[in-house]
């Protein structure tokens, strides 16, 4: 098991800087190519929140030798499969096509990187502010608890913290982005040294790297991009929010500051996770599930980003149950936790599960060359599979119970989302 | 390298692809057993399906299927529900039953290593369910609450009001999870004679994709699940769908930020020889991002986030139907414009489109094959749709021979405007002000009819 988590890989700079990952899997005739821009809404500032995911929406809209409509035609007449995402760290971009289409990608997307601004207009902008608008509307807005999370995020922090506006943006925001805007955004934050561009999958390496040089090598780096340098936020109080939506049940949400991604309590964060809520005989889900009966859901993640992390339980009670008597069991067994400890059982178990995930999660090829660049943005290391494997092995049942007692039984934010009346 | 940014690259060389081989053999139990060796990974997907789900549901117990599949893995053998999830998780194994209309499926996820005592509990949750009336109380609770949180969903709101108009008086009409007062009907006994009924080896087929031998495989499951041994037969006779009539129904839901839209109609069965054009015809229409639909109401009026097509088959036909959540401000014009996209496909389309949607399906084969699990989900249409095993093999063929005229003639059999059902589910508020009368009449409806056993 461990030979198919060791990869090999082949990694080089281009001059500008552009950072390249190629990594050769044969498997099946695709190629995946996955390219990571280090820029993410934390990058944003107040009164222009969301314009990190109104920009890949734009990159989408054609580039100086790729007409509008036309890069999402040409992958998909080619047989590929091609999106973006944004969060709050990054923005990536990637395609699954067959090999023969390959050099087509890479033209592709070293337009959108080299010559994206030649192509832009207020037409494409004013339409894509209308496509995000709705994407708000429909993914937040109109969705039963759809804007617990931003709630949450803006009453953790401060209103200046790269983490407390939501990646979407704030509606008013969106209608507000100017084609200067996107302009500066482009010329602030797209440029080949930060980015990362990653081929997986089946392709002549050699061809791939003198493709990647004829394309990518050219692109000019802009100025110095502008580092985020922000302390570690803190929660000086426990608050409590009262959100009515349009839903029938109440649902309440718990947040606390917690550890960044990979940092030193991180995996075992991810445990507590799994302990608390991952499993029917996890602590708080046995309770309020089986036992107890009290609640619909019950759920939790270790939401960790670069800057820091967040620990979220959020659990839906069953009708009549009031909010009140959830909460108190949730803190009733996170207290059980920190007084009496996990057993090795339960670390094992959860051990366990998050290394087959991983094996699992190679089944996809642009699921594993996402990874791959992950490890290589965040860690500088892409075959960083068996050091991730080794960071959940190496926690022990300490590890666990100091993790729960140094971020949970802290400060906090309480969410309720409760039915309009 | 000398480059010209001009010109879109050629695509090089050629694609050498070969289909998953697929093996067929039987337990000593008569269970058909479909297989595909792969080993790329050490992991092993098995998938039992179940050649039936809700549309068997009983009159007066609609949810039973699914309330059936939420039981089937509290507990089994000698292992309480507890127990039994502990186990699988420690394996690393990941255990998921489900059901809709027409099948239920029992799968497991594993790896190779742990492949014996997941097979061991995977045979388990199959042939001995616990069915304890403690876990049964408790999961019907859960059944009924879920009823409750999706009147928040609209999306829910909008396909359940859809079927229920367009599969009216057919098993089809309601949906999985069921009506509450139905589900309040539901006894213990109830489960047991479904699973007694439904979860049968004559009426299930297993479909192995991993990494083990055809021989190891064959051994293991004739010692595990041969013992399995359910052997009753039954049938389902089942009525016609009608084609329905033009109507408009309108489902208030306060405060809604879109409308919900659902346009869309009956169709034919998925074996029959137009699937092929009808797959090019809705792929042009509406089937994937740079299709007519959602080139329009997206990349050039705003509308939407995304607005797309499909069909979808049971066993009886299918339906069509174009899906999208649109501002609110836009709804009527956004109905008028799916309608006049149905006219237009019917009248004309260009070859390059063809072109365009047969290189898309066809050049894409190969990635519908990458994953175990999407190869074991694959391998189930077959005994889904009683499918030849050649069907894979003859797939791209079959879509390379359909003509321009084959595709226009499935849009004018598929969008006649006098059998499509509209359902908008958004705030009432703007009916009056978009809708005048010429758009016919209007049909209102409340949430709670919907997701009620009330006939609409």
């Amino acid at each position: 098991m461990k030979n198919v988590l060791n990869i090999n890989y082949e990694r080089f700079k281009l001059k500008n800087n552009l950072d390249v990952v190629l990594y050769k899997d044969e498997s099946l005739p695709i190629v995946a190519v996955n390219l990571w821009y280090k820029v993410g809404s934390a990058n944003e500032k107040p009164g222009k929140t969301g314009l990190a995911h109104l920009f890949e929406h734009m990159m989408f809209q054609g580039s100086e030798h790729v007409p509008k409509e036309m890069h999402f035609r040409y992958i998909q007449e080619a047989g590929g499969t091609l999106n973006g995402s944004t969060s709050i760290d990054r923005t990536n971009y990637y395609e699954s096509v067959p090999k023969t289409a390959l050099e087509m990608v890479l033209w592709l997307e070293s337009d959108r990187m080299g010559f994206f601004l030649p192509a832009l207009t207020q037409e494409k902008l004013d339409n894509q502010k209308g496509v995000v608008a709705n994407e708000r509307r429909q993914n937040y807005e109109n969705q039963p608890y759809g804007l617990a999370w931003e709630k949450l995020f803006a009453a953790l922090y401060p209103p200046e913290y790269p983490y407390y506006w939501p990646t979407i943006g704030w509606m008013q925001d969106i209608q507000s982005y100017t084609l200067e805007d996107v302009r500066n955004f482009f010329e602030t934050f797209y440029s080949p040294q930060n980015a990362s561009l990653v081929i997986g999958g089946n392709f002549d390496p050699a061809e791939a790297k003198e493709l990647v040089e004829s394309y990518f090598a050219e692109i000019p780096n802009n100025a110095k991009v502008p580092a985020l340098n922000v302390p570690f936020p803190v929660l000086n109080e426990t608050k409590k929010i009262i959100h009515e939506d349009n839903v029938q049940l109440p649902r309440i949400y718990l947040a606390w500051i917690s550890d960044k991604l990979y940092g030193p309590d991180d995996a075992a964060l991810d445990i507590l996770s799994d302990i608390l809520t991952g499993t029917k005989s996890s602590r708080i889900y046995k309770s309020l599930l089986f036992d107890k009966q009290i609640a619909q859901d019950v759920n939790s993640f270790q939401y960790s980003a670069r800057l820091n992390g967040s620990f979220i339980i959020s659990s839906t009670p069953k009708p009549g149950i009031e909010l009140h008597t959830i909460r108190e069991e949730i803190f009733k067994q996170i207290q059980g936790v920190v007084e009496n400890g996990v057993t090795e059982e339960e670390l094992k178990r959860s051990v366990n599960s998050f290394k087959s995930s991983y094996i699992y999660s190679l089944q996809n090829l642009n699921n594993l060359v996402d990874q791959i660049n992950n490890y290589t943005c965040h860690l500088d290391e892409p075959n960083s599979f068996l050091y991730d494997i080794g960071r959940y092995e190496a926690v022990t049942t300490e590890d666990v119970v100091n993790a729960a007692e140094k971020y949970l039984n802290t400060n906090f934010v309480e969410l309720n989302i409760v039915p309009k009346k | 390298m000398i480059i010209d940014r001009t010109k879109r690259p050629e695509e090089k060389g050629q694609i050498k692809f070969k289909l998953p081989e697929i093996q067929r053999f039987e337990l000593k139990n008569g269970l058909k057993v479909i297989f595909v060796e792969k080993n790329n990974l050490p992991i092993v997907q098995m998938l039992l399906y179940v050649n039936d789900g809700s549309k068997s549901d009983p009159k007066g117990k609609k949810g039973l299927a699914f309330l059936t599949s939420l039981l089937m893995d509290e507990g089994a053998g000698n292992l309480d529900a507890l127990q039994l999830d502990d186990e699988i998780e420690s394996l690393g194994s990941i255990l998921r039953c489900s059901s809709n209309q027409d099948y239920s499926t029992i799968s497991m996820l594993t790896l190779t290593e742990n492949f014996v005592r997941s097979l061991e509990l995977f045979s388990m949750v199959v042939s001995s369910p616990l069915f304890s009336e403690k876990d049964f109380i408790r999961e019907k609770k859960k059944q009924l609450t879920k009823i409750i949180q999706l009147q928040d969903d609209p999306e829910f709101i909008a396909n359940t009001a859809f079927r229920k108009i367009l599969f009216k008086e057919t098993p089809y009409e309601s949906p999985v999870m069921g009506y509450r007062p139905e589900v309040e009907n539901i006894n213990l006994d109830d489960v047991k004679n479904f699973y007694d009924k439904i979860y049968t080896v004559k009426n299930s087929t297993l479909i192995v994709v991993g990494n083990i031998t055809q021989s190891e495989l064959e051994k293991r499951l004739n010692n595990i699940l041969g013992n399995w041994n359910n052997q009753n037969e039954y049938k389902t006779g089942l009525p016609d769908f009608q084609k329905p009539q033009k109507r408009f129904y309108f489902v208030h839901k306060e405060g809604s930020a879109q409308s919900e839209l659902r346009i869309g109609t009956t169709s034919g069965v998925r074996n029959a020889p137009d699937f092929y054009a009808k797959t090019l015809m809705n792929s042009i229409l509406g089937g994937q991002f740079s299709s007519r639909i959602n080139l329009n109401l997206r990349e050039d009026k705003g509308f939407t986030y995304g607005a797309h097509s499909s069909f979808s088959y049971n066993r009886k036909g299918s339906s069509f139907v174009v899906s999208t959540g649109v501002e609110s401000a836009h709804t009527a014009e956004s109905v008028t414009e799916i309608f006049k996209e149905f006219e237009g496909i019917k009248k004309f389309i260009k070859p390059e489109e063809l072109d365009f949607s047969k290189s898309y399906l066809i050049k894409r084969y190969p990635s519908m094959f990458e994953t175990y699990t999407q190869i074991a989900g694959n391998l189930s249409l077959l005994p889904q749709f009683d499918l030849p095993d050649n069907y894979f093999n003859t797939y791209i063929e079959k879509l390379e021979r359909v003509t321009l005229d084959e595709v226009l003639e499935s849009a004018r059999k598929t969008l006649n405007e006098n059998n499509m059902v509209t359902v908008i589910v958004g705030d009432e508020q703007i009916i009056d002000s978009q809708f005048n009368e010429s758009a016919g009449e209007i049909i209102k409806l409340s949430s709670g009819d919907v997701l009620s056993e009330k006939v609409i």
